[in-house]
């Protein structure tokens, strides 16, 4: 604990040689610490001790400062506050010197923190209040750009959700951005012809290409590049076609993930496919026509199956026993017949 | 044949103050400068505040390729398809790519399509059906060439997209205005499907010397097939490493591949997001740089113009103690 307090108070001698680099000593005076804190009892601590802090590398000579110091008999009176209760026993008043004197070394640097930085608040001051004055400037102008603005307009729905806005409703807006050459933001220079933008500066280099160049280049691509569009592809392993150029025909792999050779699809049915503009796709039409033709097969498959089996149109083939039904019931009979087997009554009749 | 046209008299006067000196060569050869040694300054005739005039007949089918893959193609396909679609022209994009289909990822389209070429090929729907329109624009829409598991006859690969294209073009709502074709990476059978319809071509390259070998080698085979109106983009454009000479400059890749230069688009991270987020980068607000890029691209490809200058960075000159005062 001594060395600590040793320690701290040599702390404390440092801090106060830097500035001044002169022997600082505790008036002989009153020095008064007052510190209120919750929950602490005001205590007088009283000690005989003269307090005295000398600075390292002071000039004068440390026997010269003892005899000073000794010639002191005025008391140092400290007025602190500690969280124990009130005694005057020799061993509190131990405690509480050690308490003051760490309460001692914390302190001052604050304080010397603070006297330093006194200057520098203003400052820090006229900034913040600079800083507030321009964002209310600022909004000012944002505030007076929008009531410029014309009232009423479909802009207000928009803005207030009412509406989608114009990107948005397909409306497409002419393009009417400044001409970057006279936009502000794009400073011409008038001697080099040189432009400012984005915070770079560029000049206006002409462009160089002329027109025999231009067909130089031509030219030599012409002998480079013989290339002639392939009409015919074949796969690996088939024969050339005679009086077929070779330059125009188009090898494909075997194995080519992406294409064939053969071609699924009638080529003049596709084309036709591409050209339709209404109506049903053909493929949609022929898988729909398809579909229905076996929903006929299969309602007439069931009809018949229902014919042959079902109890209740038998009787329909049962021979009438009186002669009075009987007529009726060869009637019945020759309808039911004639439902049945359909074209075999038209031929009988056609026969007859 | 692409119209030249440096001045218009129904245009407005030109946008760079009078200052400015005028500069006689560009008056009298309307599209190159004749004399490069005189470096008089550039006057920009380009009206970013005016709709576009469509040159050419309608519908222009623009197909968009580079040989190398990973350069741009698709995401100068949407970009340059949307900014069209703002300008007021009525665009049909189509991947052509047959196996990895990747342009409706880019459009934030990717949960709308059910059916693509090859179902309309086979009869299992119309064209109109398989056309995905843009709720963002009302006057794009996209039409994906197939599946990823499906097969597309090699044989009749090319037919398919020409009687598409026609299709398109006798459809009762009136033919497109842009029909922009997604070219598949290589020169294999999918290349030569998509470049069948075309009759005019934009070069997506970066200004590295891979691409430009290839993109050389794509040039030469458009040329083979009968496009001979073909433009430049150069994609991913670090100005900063051009300054420092460790990348070849826009004007160093026309030097090499002899090609109209539509647009020089700069690298930006905002790609990435954008297409994360399905969202193509000219919608942004504010617009980024690549995305003005596009738009500028967009502007050309329908006067079929081309670039004229290019900025090339400068290191920023030396301000005085005053100049902190607003000199």
């Amino acid at each position: 604990m001594a060395s600590i307090d040793s320690l701290q108070l040599h702390s404390l001698c440092n801090v106060q040689s830097s500035i001044g680099k002169a022997k600082l000593r505790i008036p002989s005076n009153l020095v008064v610490f007052r510190r209120r804190l919750e929950n602490l009892k005001w205590v007088q601590v009283e000690t005989n001790r003269r307090f005295v802090c000398r600075a390292i590398g002071d000039s004068s000579t440390p026997d010269e400062d003892i005899q000073n110091t000794q010639n002191d008999n005025d008391d140092v009176v400290v007025v602190v506050g500690v969280a124990t209760t009130e005694s005057n026993t020799p061993s509190d008043s131990e405690n509480s010197v050690s308490r003051f004197r760490s309460m001692i070394t914390t302190l001052p640097p604050v304080v010397f923190v603070m006297k330093k930085c006194s200057g520098n608040s203003i400052w820090i001051g006229i900034c913040i209040a600079a800083s507030v004055l321009v964002a209310a400037l600022r909004a000012y102008a944002v505030i007076k750009s929008r009531d410029n603005q014309p009232a009423g307009s479909v802009a207000d729905l928009v803005r207030r959700g009412q509406l989608r806005s114009g990107d948005r409703r397909g409306i497409s807006k002419s393009l009417n951005y400044e001409d970057p050459f006279n936009n502000p933001f794009v400073k011409l220079d008038k001697g080099n012809s040189t432009v400012e933008m984005c915070g770079k500066v560029y000049r206006l280099a002409p462009v160089t290409l002329t027109e025999k160049e231009q067909t130089i280049h031509q030219k030599r691509r012409s002998r480079a590049y013989q290339w002639k569009r392939p009409t015919i592809f074949l796969k690996e392993g088939d024969s050339i076609p005679p009086d077929v150029d070779p330059d125009t025909i188009r090898w494909i792999p075997a194995n080519h993930p992406f294409a064939t050779t053969v071609s699924d699809i009638d080529q003049d049915l596709a084309q036709t496919n591409v050209y339709q503009k209404q109506g049903v796709p053909f493929r949609i039409r022929a898988e729909h026509e398809a579909m229905q033709k076996k929903l006929e097969a299969l309602q007439n498959e069931e009809k018949l199956n229902n014919l042959s089996i079902d109890s209740q149109n038998a009787r329909e083939f049962q021979r009438p026993y009186k002669l009075g039904t009987k007529l009726e019931g060869e009637n019945i009979q020759k309808n039911s017949q004639d439902n049945v087997t359909g074209n075999s009554s038209s031929e009988e009749t056609h026969k007859t | 044949m692409a119209s030249l046209r440096l001045f218009s008299t129904n245009h407005q006067s030109l946008l760079l103050p009078s200052s400015l000196s005028h500069n006689p060569l560009t008056s009298s050869s309307p599209r190159f400068v004749k004399n490069p040694i005189r470096r008089s300054p550039i006057r920009s005739v380009l009206q970013f505040n005016r709709k576009p005039e469509l040159a050419g007949e309608k519908p222009r089918i623009v197909v968009i390729t580079s040989g190398k893959g990973g350069v741009g193609k698709t995401t100068t396909t949407a970009n340059v398809g949307l900014s069209l679609a703002r300008y007021g022209f009525s665009v049909v994009a189509i991947d052509a790519d047959l196996g990895l289909r990747n342009l409706d990822l880019l459009l934030g389209l990717e949960n709308r399509v059910n059916y693509t070429c090859v179902e309309v090929i086979n009869g299992d729907c119309r064209l109109d059906q398989a056309l995905v329109r843009d709720k963002r624009w009302s006057n794009f829409e996209l039409l994906c060439i197939s599946k990823p598991r499906s097969k597309l006859p090699m044989g009749f690969g090319g037919k398919a997209l020409e009687w598409l294209v026609d299709a398109l073009k006798t459809r009762p709502e009136g033919s497109p205005d842009f029909i922009i074709i997604d070219c598949p990476a290589g020169i294999d059978a999918g290349f030569i499907t998509a470049i069948t319809p075309a009759n005019e071509a934009i070069l997506v390259t970066t200004p590295d010397i891979t691409a430009l070998r290839d993109a050389d080698r794509v040039t030469g085979l458009l040329e083979c097939d009968g496009i001979r109106d073909i433009k430049m983009i150069v994609n991913r454009v670090r100005t900063d490493m051009i300054k420092g000479e460790d990348m070849m400059s826009v004007l160093d890749v026309q030097e090499m591949l002899g090609l109209s230069l539509l647009g020089a688009i700069p690298e930006d991270s905002e790609v990435i997001r954008s297409t994360n987020r399905g969202f193509p980068l000219v919608l942004n607000k504010p617009p980024t740089l690549a995305g003005l890029a596009f738009e500028q691209a967009a502007w050309r490809l329908v006067e079929q113009d081309s670039m004229k200058a290019v900025m090339v960075e400068e290191e920023p000159k030396k301000r005085g103690f005053f100049s902190f005062f607003g000199g």
